[in-house]
This record gives C-alpha cells, structure tokens and sequence, in this order.
C-alpha cells in the first residue's frame, strides 16, 4: 500500500482554482519531484498533503487514513515537511530549531532523552550543519537556514519526507550533497517527495517525476518521459535539452 | 550565571518589594518595616497599631497587586510575541488593554463594580478578548502577522476603543464620582488597593500562567509560521487562539485592578530574551521575575515623588517604555532581530 496518497486534489484560492483533481502516490523508497512553472499549485498539493490545507474537493491520504483526521503528533511522526519559507523572528540557536523536531517524540514537559539527542545530532550531521549549530539562526545565511530546517525534518525521524524548493539559496555544493542525501533516504526505504524548480539537480536522481500544469497532473512517469522535450516545452515554454546531461546520477561530489 | 540568574531575580524582586513596603515620604519608614517582620519571630514585641495598619493593609496589598500584576503583564506580552510571531506585539500595543480598559469603564460606569469585586475583572476580560480577537482575524493569516498589519489594527482598534471609553466617561460625566473614578484609573496606577485587589491579581496571575507554563515547549513552535508548527505536530491555529486568550486573561488581571499600565508587556519580553534567549521554558519564568520587579520599582518611583506631583504609575512607565519601542522599531527595520 502507498503509504502516501493525493486523490483527485481540487482547491479554490479566492476566485482560482489552484488545484483540479490532482491525483499521485509517493510509496516507501521512492524519491518523486513535483515540477512545475510558478504558480502551478506545487506548494499548494504539498500543503494538502502534509494537512495544512484541507481541500475543497479529493482527499490527502497518510497510511490510508484521511491525513487531517492523524492526532497532530502521530501524524508528525510519520510525515515530515520542509515548508518554503522559514524565516523565524526570534534568535534561536540552529540547534535550538532542530530540537524543535523532537516535539512530535516528547511529552509537554519530558526533558530530552538520548535518542533525542543522538536523533538531533545525527540530523545536523546529514546536512553539515554541526559547524554553526550553535550561531543565533538570524546571523546564519539563507543557505544556511535552510540546512536547519531540512535537519529539524530529519530530526523527526519520520518515513515520510515532503520538501519545498528544499536547494533554495544552497550553494552547488550544498545543494548536490542535499539531493544525494534524499536519494540515499529514499534507497534506505523513505518515501521522499520534491518540490523544486531544480530539474537538473532532482531529475536524474529521482525515481518518478510529476509535472503539474495549470492545477492538473500533465505527466506522472520516470523522469525521462515525464521531463522528456515535448513535456518541458508544452508546460514551461522553452525547448531543452534532456536535464540528465548537466549532473547525471553517477556524479558525486 | 545563567543558572544562578532566576535566584538573582528573586531577590531582587524580595529587595524591591521591601523598599517599596519600607521606603516612603511618611512614617513608618525601613525600621519599622523590619522591626514588624522581625516581631514575627516572636522575640520582639510588634511595632505600635497605627504603623502595622500601614504596612499591612494599605502598602502589603499595594505591592502584592504590582507584584503579580507586573508579572501577568510581562507573560501577556511573552506570550503575544510567541503566537503573534512578533516581537513588537504586547497587550497595550494591539489594543488588548484598550479592550480591557473599555470594559473595566462600563464596569464602574453603570456601577456593576460596585456589585461585586469580580465584575470589573470579568468586564475587563471579555474587553481583552474581544479586541484581540479582532486583531487577530485582521492582522493574521496563516501565521503570518506582519508588523505592519498588526501596529496598524493595533492603532484602529486602540483609538476606536479609547473613543470608546472617553465617550463612556462623558456620557456618564453627570455622575461626577464615577467618572472621575474611570479616568484616575484609566492613568494607571495602584493607590487604595486592597487585600481584595491582591487576592484578585494573584488568583488571576497563578491561574492563567497555570495554563501558560506547561505550553512552554509549544510557544516556542508557534513562534515558526503555521505550516512549520503544524508540520512538528502542533495544531497551530488553535493553540495560537487558546494561549491568546490567556494572555488576555493576564492582562485583564492587572488592568482591571491597576488600570493602564502602558509598555510592561512589550519591554520586559525583550529584557528577559537578552538575558536567557528566545526559549519559552526559560523565558516565561525570568520575563515574570522581571515584569514583578519592574513594576515594584516604578510603583515606588511614583510613591517617593514629590507628593504635589500625583505621579501615576502608567505616567512612569510610558515615560520609560516609549523611547524603547522607539528604538526596538528602528533596530527592526534594519533588518536586526529582536
């Protein structure tokens, strides 16, 4: 069984419909990207999928259960996301942000225990980010903050992972370990799906690519029929080249 | 130090609290003060009727009410500046305490304080309520207050009830005793409490930062936007709703019992992150400390004054507590957190 599913997605924003039947299935071990232009609704199927938003129409299901109706914490366990943005307006510690993903883990009042700690550490480890764990969050970089907040998902342990725009701001370095690191969850079992205008970075290292247009799913392949030419110019506008020819999967760092 | 810090707190707020008690333009003075607690131990005999009267009945309560009301007042404003994500919200700022204010007015006003000790709390929680409600469906969507939506309903909804509660005070102007009683109170200010007033500001202090304090760890997450909190499994809306109606519950404590008392709630969060960071765990206990002794020492500020000045205390600490808004909305807009 998926263990996460989109079905028949539909959401009105004000007078638009950003979302129309939008249909797909990420299942353990998989990693999948969600493509699209601006304004196509991929924040908008993250958000439903994750229970932030409840659509108008269709249903986000988690284990076969509607995603709204988990117990916030149980569902936190299982699903984790790293929304868009993640400006926070006061100066917490990178590792005091991390720690924020043991919540779903912990009683109101129970202290940190050692797989708390080992889970935080660990987290901060994936994405190099040990270095300036300690610094107030509001002095690190754009690419920096977003490390912290892929660590706090880590961080929940959970075996569901939703990114939006996650190499936003991360330098190639970063961003290429960053992909590399979701490919090597999705092998050790995770489902992980991708929002991102990354296609050259995500496109050869995923198993499956949904191209959104215009509030509908256009395609739902492997990413070189999904992405294949005819696809990115009917949905982007522009004639490309096959996106595996600038990092293809065998590139390592 | 940071460990030793709560202790340090505590007693300079004991300190504060004798020197308000002790300290003051008539008798009894500092001596009397110790000799009455030291008669306590039983080994002396207790100082004369008259001084005991003072100390006992009308400065004890005098500043057990700035005590918790200072208190209250600093964890209303930690706790907005959580959920309202913004560090520039506070009860006085969004119009919480206008709402409190309006409601306390038609408490004395159509005389249903006089009823019953409870009425002019009561009256003005459902005011705090009531406005901050509306602030936060104007001001706020999907966690996202900005700064400038949030001073700006504050400022609507501050002039709006402060008309509110000037028309109140003309309107019932034929009942000179009445309004003249709003406006005294309206200033802000602690003269004539009673130990009724201090039961009255303790038991709402103790209860709602009862409700407050297990949530330490959650206002921490609220300070993320929604989708972040409610992605770590905190349903955010409606945490953010509960923990802002008890911040209401705090500031309609003090103001129903000490009138407005502008900037407390805005300035003591800010002092308290400085000294102990942004984690609530922390935070809510030092910014109470810390809101306690602030208002102790402005009280007395306003009791040691020349006694032709009238000194109020929300005078004092507007006067102290503007240039620091001042300066916290300047450090924002470059850019620097607070």
């Amino acid at each position: 069984m998926s263990k996460l599913v989109a079905d028949g997605l539909t959401v009105q924003l004000g007078s638009r419909e950003v979302l129309r039947g939008v249909s797909f299935a990420v299942a353990p071990g998989e990693l999948v990207l969600l493509a699209g232009r601006n304004g196509a609704g991929k924040s908008t199927v993250l958000r439903c999928l994750v229970g932030a938003l409840a659509p108008d129409a269709g249903r986000a299901l988690l284990e076969g259960q509607a995603v709204r109706s988990w117990e916030p914490r149980a569902r936190a366990r299982r699903l984790a996301f790293v929304p868009q943005d993640s400006d926070v307006p006061f100066d917490f510690s990178g590792r005091e942000l991390v720690t924020m993903g043991r919540h779903p883990h912990r009683g109101r009042s129970e202290p940190l225990r050692d797989a708390d700690r080992d889970a935080i550490e660990r987290a901060l480890g994936l994405v190099d980010a040990a270095s300036f764990a300690d610094r107030a969050v509001t002095t690190l970089s754009g690419g920096e903050q977003r490390r912290i907040a892929v660590a706090r998902a880590l961080a929940t342990e959970a075996r569901l992972l939703l990114l939006d725009e996650p190499t936003n701001n991360l330098d190639l370095e970063h961003a290429l370990q960053l992909v590399q690191l979701l490919r090597e969850l999705a092998d050790q079992g995770q489902g992980v799906l991708v929002a991102s205008h990354d296609l050259n970075l995500f496109a050869p290292r995923c198993d499956r690519a949904v191209l959104l247009h215009e509030g509908r799913v256009f395609a739902d392949a492997a990413p070189e029929q999904a992405l294949a030419s005819d696809n990115v110019e009917h949905v982007f506008g522009v004639r490309a080249a096959a996106p595996s020819q600038f990092f293809p999967r065998d590139f390592r760092l | 130090m940071k460990r030793r810090l709560p202790l340090l707190l505590l007693l300079a707020l004991l300190v504060a609290a004798l020197l308000h008690l002790g300290l003051a333009r008539e008798r009894p003075g500092l001596g009397a003060l110790l000799a009455w607690l030291w008669s306590w131990t039983g080994m002396t005999e207790s100082p004369d009727a008259a001084d005991r009267f003072v100390l006992g009945t009308i400065r004890a309560p005098r500043v057990l009410v700035a005590i918790f009301g200072g208190g209250a007042l600093a964890l209303a404003g930690t706790v907005m500046q959580a959920t309202f994500r913004n560090p520039l919200a506070s009860p006085d700022i969004i119009g919480t305490a206008a709402g409190a204010a309006f409601g306390g007015a038609l408490a004395i006003v159509f005389g249903w304080a006089d009823l019953g000790v409870v009425f002019t709390p009561l009256l003005a929680l459902l005011g705090a309520v009531g406005v901050t409600s509306l602030v936060f469906v104007l001001a706020g969507a999907h966690g996202r207050f900005s700064v400038a939506n949030l001073l700006l309903a504050g400022i609507a909804l501050n002039t709006l009830f402060g008309a509110l509660t000037s028309f109140v005070v003309t309107f019932a102007f034929d009942n000179y005793t009445a309004s003249s009683r709003v406006l005294f109170w309206l200033m802000g200010g602690l003269d004539a409490r009673t130990w009724q007033h201090a039961w009255i500001t303790a038991g709402g202090f103790a209860l709602f930062s009862l409700l407050v304090w297990p949530r330490a760890r959650e206002l921490d997450l609220l300070t993320l936007r929604d989708d972040s909190a409610h992605s770590l499994g905190v349903d955010a809306q409606r945490a953010r709703r509960t923990l802002v109606w008890w911040a209401c519950g705090l500031t309609a404590t003090t103001v129903a019992n000490s009138g407005g008392i502008a900037f407390v709630g805005l300035i003591v969060p800010h002092l308290a992150r400085l000294l102990v960071g942004p984690a609530h765990r922390v935070l809510l206990p030092t910014a109470a400390l810390l809101g306690a002794t602030l208002m102790v020492v402005s009280d007395l500020g306003c009791r040691v004054a020349p006694a032709g000045w009238n000194l109020r205390l929300g005078v004092v600490t507007a006067v102290a507590g503007a240039p620091y808004f001042l300066y916290l909305l300047a450090r924002q807009r470059r850019g620097v957190a607070l």
